[in-house]
């Protein structure tokens, strides 16, 4: 792995640069990113090009500001009728998509049309039809209310319809602050600012763009060859003369996965087993939750860069505090155990009930360093309690018929809060990663539905938060404890000392491409 | 006619068995997104596939596609399969060339060599890298060269097919080659070791034979021999074996690709594999049987050049 690394520029490749203003330094002129992000079949926002980060070439209707706060971008204002059906949305009129042609609200109704029957990784289903009412409004019906719809408002970019072709996933062409020169593909992606970008020129005017790998990124920016380079938390100890550290906070989180019910109660569609006796017990799942040092585990093994994670949307504005609890709790953990009915009677140090040891295999993806850390650090953090655990490291393809029966190590993390009613609702527990414990609790279904079908995010929110624990119950360790999730990674990027990225939003999952928000304002500082 | 069975019974073959992969398209496709796309959502992208149809029914329009030419288009790279390897063999087919003309010729050069002083110590030096490389593993050498060639000399990039930031148009030839002289180094000195092998022992047979030993006692040397009587005899084995080697070299690719990050065939394989992409990998499959067989065939048209014993009508003098 050392050797698939460092592409150190030579002396020739210096000379060749230098005659070809290429990226050896940064400038106001161009940039070179090492972030990764490459769309393997192009930029076609209908297919789920932009659904984190900037989506580039395109802009979208909303957009979450560095608070995750929503804001208009292409939009001015947007209503929601009543029933939560009907959203109707005015465009600005200045938008021009970078071929000239104005854009206009038919555009943005067949892009919706577009991206509901286009079977990509943008989901927008919900949507029964778009329509344009006049030039500028544009209304969009839904089958039935879903708040989280606002979300595709904010990911999706508007693709022009007189251009929107078999080859506009290589030939992107939006109303988005760049605008594509060169896609290498495998290599590299050269953009150029859009000179008719609504909100002015961008700060830098060229982004060039490795697709790398994390070592290899490093490795450029050591070299000085990029100017923004995503680095794995392990390398984010290192220095770099010329480069700062930027190391931000995110929702990217690990956690350990409980199988809700007792085993051999029934089986998935294609016949795997589900539940597991041991970690159906509530007393079992609480014990452990306490008994970690989450801590511990971010200093050990994210190098302090990352936080504990006590639910599956910490940092965002519908995370309930209320729901965190004291961890590192030997004591309270022994407490819940006894009182479970679990008790060491054997005097082999691992307690047991009705003749049933404590113990349960967790199950990791044997190709991410982190969550085997992760495992092996729950193994001896479990052990002081009566606990015994063993780990595996398998591939997914071996992991998924087993993740109903046994405990994992996920890592999920999203702006949009489908993710949270799909890891808990118990419709949702189909037999694939959703709900893959068949967690099932009528009352939180109940706060999942209600919350899914407020007529907007902000009304949303209380039932989100509630879901989680309301004082009474909830998903989260004080509840049914359905999870244990253990940290939230930082995501480490060395950014040069001239670069200003501005300040950046709690990121989602996918270590990259999301510090790319608000890429229109970043600006170089030096001379 | 042969053709055109052979890459039936290929392409037939790999669709089934690549169809019976666990590996999920859909679910590879989505990724991390798993819990934002809907069951709605997922049967959408499977139907855009037509992975919604039965195997029965997918194999038989497919077969009817492919009857008509039409390869499919990659699910990965959402474009056609043919453009995809038409992109990627560019790519991949000047590293190719190099490594395969290096290595015919520097391992006809070293076996010859071997051979007409066996035993000697040039022999035995040249002896001992030749089953050195037959045994070391392709990532191997490419790992080891990368990381003195690369890293500690730095005298060649580590990765990619043209330095970053450059337009296409301004890639001068040089740079061309620079990036591209590493993977294809690799790739041939990984060939070499088994041409040299055989021609070494080819040589050797022709140098014990009754004719060597009546021009040694006409007085004629070494290396006369070597010019006069070994070259052509050795030959024959050689060139078979350079053709035959094509398809080592391709599969030799694929993991070079890997390791120096070279966009070409072999990466888009990788890729087409992690992600269950049958149309991709079925295309590829069937063209690196028609890139072999060609191969194979140009072998048996140089023979008769190079041996007229093999020509037409050759039998009746027997």
């Amino acid at each position: 792995m050392i050797a698939s690394c460092t592409p150190m520029p030579t002396a020739t490749d210096r000379d060749n640069e230098t005659q070809n203003s290429s990226a050896q330094s940064g400038s106001s002129e161009q940039i070179v990113l090492a972030i990764g992000g490459e769309s393997e079949e192009g930029y076609d926002p209908t297919l789920g090009w932009g659904r984190y980060g900037a989506p580039l070439f395109q802009s979208t209707l909303l957009k979450r500001d560095e608070n995750l706060d929503i804001v208009n971008d292409l939009a001015t204002d947007y209503t929601i009728s009543e029933d939560g059906k009907t959203w109707t949305v005015t465009v600005r009129e200045d938008a021009v998509f970078s071929d000239g042609e104005p854009l206009t609200a038919a555009d943005v109704a067949y892009t919706f049309n577009q991206a509901a029957q286009s079977g990509g990784l943008t989901d927008v289903t919900q949507l029964e039809t778009a329509t344009a009412i006049d030039e500028a409004t544009v209304e969009l019906k839904l089958k039935q209310p879903q708040s989280t719809f606002v979300n595709r408002l904010i990911t999706l970019g508007i693709v022009p319809e007189h251009a929107h072709g078999e080859d506009y996933a290589r030939n992107p062409i939006g109303s988005g602050p760049y605008k594509l020169v060169q896609w290498d593909e495998g290599q590299q992606l050269i953009v150029e600012a859009n000179p008719n970008y609504y909100d002015g020129p961008p700060g830098i005017q060229r982004l060039v763009f490795l697709f790398l790998d994390e070592d290899s990124a490093f490795a450029s920016a050591k070299a000085g060859q990029a100017q923004v380079a995503a680095v794995p938390q392990s390398l984010a100890v290192q220095t770099i003369e010329g480069m700062t550290l930027r190391d931000v906070t995110s929702v990217d989180n690990r956690g350990l996965l409980f199988p809700f019910l007792s085993a051999n109660s029934k089986t998935t569609p294609d016949g795997d087993p589900i539940g597991n006796d041991v970690t159906a017990d509530l007393a079992i799942r609480q014990a452990v939750n306490y008994a970690i040092d989450r801590q511990t585990l971010v200093d050990g093994i994210l190098e302090g860069y990352g936080s504990p994670a006590y639910g599956p949307v910490s940092g965002l504005a519908w995370e309930e505090p209320e729901a965190s609890i004291e961890d590192g709790q030997i004591e309270q953990a022994k407490e819940i155990l006894a009182e479970g009915g679990w008790q060491d009677s054997d005097g082999d140090g691992i307690v047991e009930k009705d003749g049933l040891d404590a113990e349960f295999t967790i199950l990791y993806n044997a190709s991410d360093s982190i969550r085997q850390a992760l495992a092996l650090a729950t193994v001896e953090m479990l052990e002081p309690i009566g606990i015994r655990v063993s780990v595996e490291g398998k591939s997914w393809d071996d992991i998924e018929p087993l993740m109903h029966s046994n405990v994992v190590v996920f890592g999920w993390g999203s702006h949009d809060q489908t993710e949270m009613y799909n890891l808990y609702h118990s419709q949702s527990a189909q037999g694939d990663y959703n709900n893959a414990g068949y967690y099932a609790n009528q009352a939180i279904d109940g706060l999942l539905d209600l919350a899914m079908g407020a007529p907007s995010e902000a009304e949303a929110i209380t039932y989100w938060q509630a879901a989680q624990w309301n004082g009474d119950q909830g998903v989260t360790t004080k509840g049914d404890a359905a999870w244990a999730w253990l940290v939230n990674l930082d995501h480490t990027y060395f950014v040069d000392d001239c670069l200003d990225v501005g300040q950046s939003q709690v990121e989602p999952h996918g270590h990259g491409w999301p510090i790319t928000a608000n890429i229109a304002d970043w600006t170089w500082t030096c001379p | 006619m042969r053709l055109g069975l052979l890459l039936i019974a290929v392409a037939i073959f790999t669709f089934v068995l690549l169809s019976l992969s666990p590996i999920d398209p859909v679910q590879a496709y989505i990724g991390a997104d798993m819990m934002q796309i809907s069951a709605d959502q997922q049967a959408l992208i499977a139907e855009r596939w037509g992975l919604d149809q039965p195997f029965w029914n997918r194999f038989l329009d497919w077969l009817g596609q492919i009857l008509q030419g039409n390869l499919g288009v990659s699910l990965v790279f959402n474009r056609p399969v043919s453009e995809v390897i038409a992109a990627r063999f560019q790519a991949s087919l000047q590293m190719l060339a190099i490594a395969w003309l290096l290595s015919g010729l520097l391992g006809l050069a070293l076996g010859t060599l071997a051979g007409a002083v066996a035993g000697s110590w040039i022999d035995r030096v040249i002896r001992l890298y030749a089953y050195t490389l037959a045994a070391a593993p392709t990532f191997w050498v490419a790992l080891l060269l990368l990381i003195v060639f690369a890293v500690s000399w730095r005298i060649a990039p580590v990765c990619c097919a043209a330095p970053p930031g450059v337009l296409s148009q301004n890639v001068t030839v040089w740079q061309h080659l620079h990036h591209l002289l590493l993977p294809a180094m690799t790739l041939s000195i990984i060939g070499i070791a088994n041409i040299t092998l055989h021609t070494r022992q080819k040589l050797i047979e022709v140098l014990h034979s009754d004719y060597v030993l009546f021009a040694l006692a006409q007085g004629e040397n070494l290396w006369n021999i070597v010019r006069y009587h070994g070259l052509r005899n050795i030959l024959l084995p050689a060139i078979t074996l350079q053709f035959a080697s094509l398809s080592e070299l391709f599969g030799g690719s694929v993991l070079v690709e890997q390791v120096f990050a070279y966009p070409g065939l072999g990466e888009a394989t990788v890729q087409g594999a992690l992600r269950s992409d049958v149309p991709l990998l079925v295309g590829i499959v069937f063209f690196s049987a028609l890139f072999v067989y060609i191969g194979n065939t140009l072998a048996d048209l140089a023979y008769p050049i190079i041996d007229p014993r093999i020509r037409l009508g050759g039998q009746m003098n027997r």
